[in-house]
């Protein structure tokens, strides 16, 4: 049932997008221009994707949250799965408050807080033990996971929370152990929080910037530490270049992704009619 | 899956600890810690190229970052470039080692004059080699200033900014002021013809803060970077700001052809002088390989690349002549000997005035 939408709402929903997109859609263009000013159009020109490209600096910076965006997600996202799933499936167990708000401290706590004491337990864990030495990607690496877990864990749980349990407890009356539970039954539900805590987990990475700035060591300058410090000297249209190849980086990652389910659930959909006919056949 | 994922995890883990351990085991490395695109784009190059040495260069956004990496300790880098306000509280902090100069054979080049404004903030030249400096003054458009206050407008006067009667017409054009009190009221103590680095809290409070509140409302607004762009566009038409950044403003215009013509001038009555220091942490590892680099920066032809590269100022004698014309001639980025003995350096301030400082500038940002 397809309701049509009357004009208001048409143009609230396309002010909401332009609100939205436009900016990005602003960055993009100005990437293409030819002045050094990043708000005045001269005329069209692809320099500043040849400047980017030599500008070692910043590719640098650039390959350096990538690499730390995506471990942090995929262990972000492991340690949240477990602290969701704890949280939301062991019960009322001691200290179960206590470990709930524990777990997501991270999420309202200043990142000015969190970055300088981060950077203290480095350097007296460094003092103390020898570990970790000098500060760097393993140092980001451990703090973006230190937040972004809180993400997903709240994520996970919620989701958890709206899940059927009785389906998890059917699969253990048929004899089902719970580690297997887990693995059949109840990832594949809590699948697409896994997928958005996996995300979510990458972009916080991606623009942390003062918690990094306070964890970062020598050779470890992420990205927007580099267009942070860039501002003295004046943002150069590199920048809208960078981003103009972020944009379409998540661009491509999100257009495969949702033709990819949407593929899925139509196969999906072709079993299920089938097993249908099947079954009223006999 | 399990499996899977802990595999997945134990490689992850397993690379971050190589390119870590990776990192620590090279030799004849440096590490540089310094603002963003603030030298030449070949001069670590042909530093790493002449001495094997290699360089990694890393930027901080502001002194604030800095200062904290440093006060925690074991920053792990060799160079660091606070401003040398900021230097003289780190040096009390003990936060640097001594500079060998003895093994600094370029030492010879840098301005004496200068070195000697800058014991006031180290006292004997032991921590910091000057890099580069620059003045806190006014970026101006003088069309539109003409436009608005007629052709005797003081164009080179703090009465521009800090005079009422003026103030209020150019509202109409646009003006900013940094946001950084340590910046702005030295300059006003000093065009109150009173001492820029007063000790005395009542000075601050009767006699700046009462000056500000009265032209607040005039201001557009505070800010420290974002007038670049404005002046260079001409969406303001005054700003109180640093040389190497209107500069920079003066250029984009001039590259946009957009016919706004952006100056930088430092006022009759004098100027903040600011300087960006090299200096060696305390805890620094290569402090030999340290050494080699602030010597090469200190050579005549590689500092003059990058003042040419920057725009600002160096605190090399003997580069004058390599630098561009257009550069060295230009006396808003090496005033003359006139101006020079009118600029005043920052001094670091003791915690008392700091907060006061503080205070007065949230006040008028405010209004309460």
């Amino acid at each position: 049932m397809r309701r049509k939408l009357s004009h208001r709402l048409i143009l609230f929903l396309s002010i909401g997008y332009a609100f939205l997109y436009l900016p990005i859609i602003i960055l993009i263009v100005y990437s293409f221009n030819e002045s050094r000013l990043v708000t005045v159009w001269a005329g069209f020109s692809t320099k500043w994707y040849g400047e980017l490209l030599k500008d070692q600096g910043i590719l640098d910076a650039v390959w350096m949250s990538l690499r730390i965006a995506f471990l942090t997600a995929w262990v972000a996202t492991f340690l949240g799965a477990i602290a969701g799933q704890v949280m939301a499936r062991f019960g009322r167990f001691r200290f179960h408050s206590g470990f709930a708000s524990t777990i997501t401290a991270p999420l309202v706590m200043p990142e000015v807080i969190t970055g300088l004491s981060l950077l203290l337990l480095f350097v007296s864990m460094e003092t103390m033990i020898g570990w970790p030495e000098g500060r760097g990607m393993l140092t980001i690496w451990i703090s973006h996971v230190t937040f972004a877990t809180a993400f997903v864990a709240v994520i996970v749980s919620s989701r958890l929370r709206e899940m059927d349990i009785s389906i998890e407890e059917a699969a253990m009356d048929l004899g089902a152990h719970p580690f297997k539970v887990f693995f059949v039954i109840t990832i594949p539900i809590i699948m697409p929080a896994l997928i958005s805590g996996w995300l979510l987990s990458f972009t916080l990475s991606m623009d942390s910037l003062v918690i990094t700035s306070f964890v970062a060591g020598p050779a470890s300058t992420t990205l927007p530490m580099k267009v942070f410090s860039s501002v003295r000297m004046g943002v150069s249209p590199k920048i809208n270049a960078v981003a103009t190849f972020i944009v379409l980086f998540a661009t491509v990652i999100v257009v495969t992704s949702s033709v990819m389910t949407i593929r899925q659930d139509k196969k999906k959909q072709r079993e299920i009619q089938a097993a249908m006919k099947e079954n009223l056949g006999k | 899956m399990l499996r899977h994922i802990i595999g997945k995890l134990a490689l992850t883990i397993a690379a971050v600890f190589l390119v870590n351990g990776a990192l620590t085991a090279e030799e004849k490395i440096l590490h540089f810690y310094n603002w963003s695109d603030y030298i030449a784009e070949d001069t670590l190059e042909n530093f790493t190229k002449e001495t094997g040495i290699k360089v990694v260069y890393d930027v901080f956004d502001s002194n604030e970052v800095l200062e904290t990496k440093l006060l925690a300790g074991k920053s792990g880098f060799d160079i660091v470039v606070p401003s040398n306000s900021f230097l003289a509280r780190q040096i009390k902090a003990g936060v640097f080692q001594k500079i060998d100069k003895s093994k600094l054979t370029n030492y010879g080049n840098l301005d004496k004059a200068l070195l000697k404004v800058l014991e006031t903030n180290d006292p004997g030249n032991l921590y910091g080699v000057p890099y580069l400096w620059g003045t806190t003054g006014l970026g101006i458009n003088p069309a539109k200033i003409k436009a608005v206050l007629g052709d005797d407008a003081p164009m080179n006067s703090w009465d521009l900014v800090f005079q009422e009667k003026y103030i209020s017409k150019l509202k109409s054009c646009g003006v900013s002021f940094l946001d950084a009190p340590s910046d702005v009221l030295p300059s006003v103590l000093l065009y109150l013809g009173e001492d820029p680095n007063s000790l005395s809290t009542s000075m601050y409070l009767d006699k700046v803060q009462p000056l500000l509140m009265k032209i607040r409302s005039h201001v557009t607004y505070y800010h420290s970077s974002k007038y670049i762009n404005d002046l260079a566009n001409g969406d303001i038409c005054v700003a109180i700001g640093w040389s190497g950044d209107v500069a920079q403003a003066a250029t984009r215009a001039d590259e946009a052809e957009n016919n706004v013509e952006v100056q930088y001038v430092i006022p009759t009555e004098g100027a903040g002088l600011w300087f960006d220091m090299l200096a060696i942490p305390a805890d620094a590892k290569n402090v030999e390989n340290a050494h080699i680099l602030i010597n090469y920066l200190m050579r005549p032809d590689v500092i003059a690349e990058i003042t040419n590269y920057v725009w600002y100022a160096n605190a090399n004698t003997a580069s004058f002549n390599l630098v561009d014309k257009e550069i060295s001639g230009d006396t808003s980025i090496y005033p003359d000997a006139e101006t020079k003995k009118k600029l005043f350096i920052f001094d670091v301030m003791p915690p008392k005035i700091d907060r006061v400082q503080n205070r007065i500038m949230t006040r008028i940002r405010t209004g309460q």
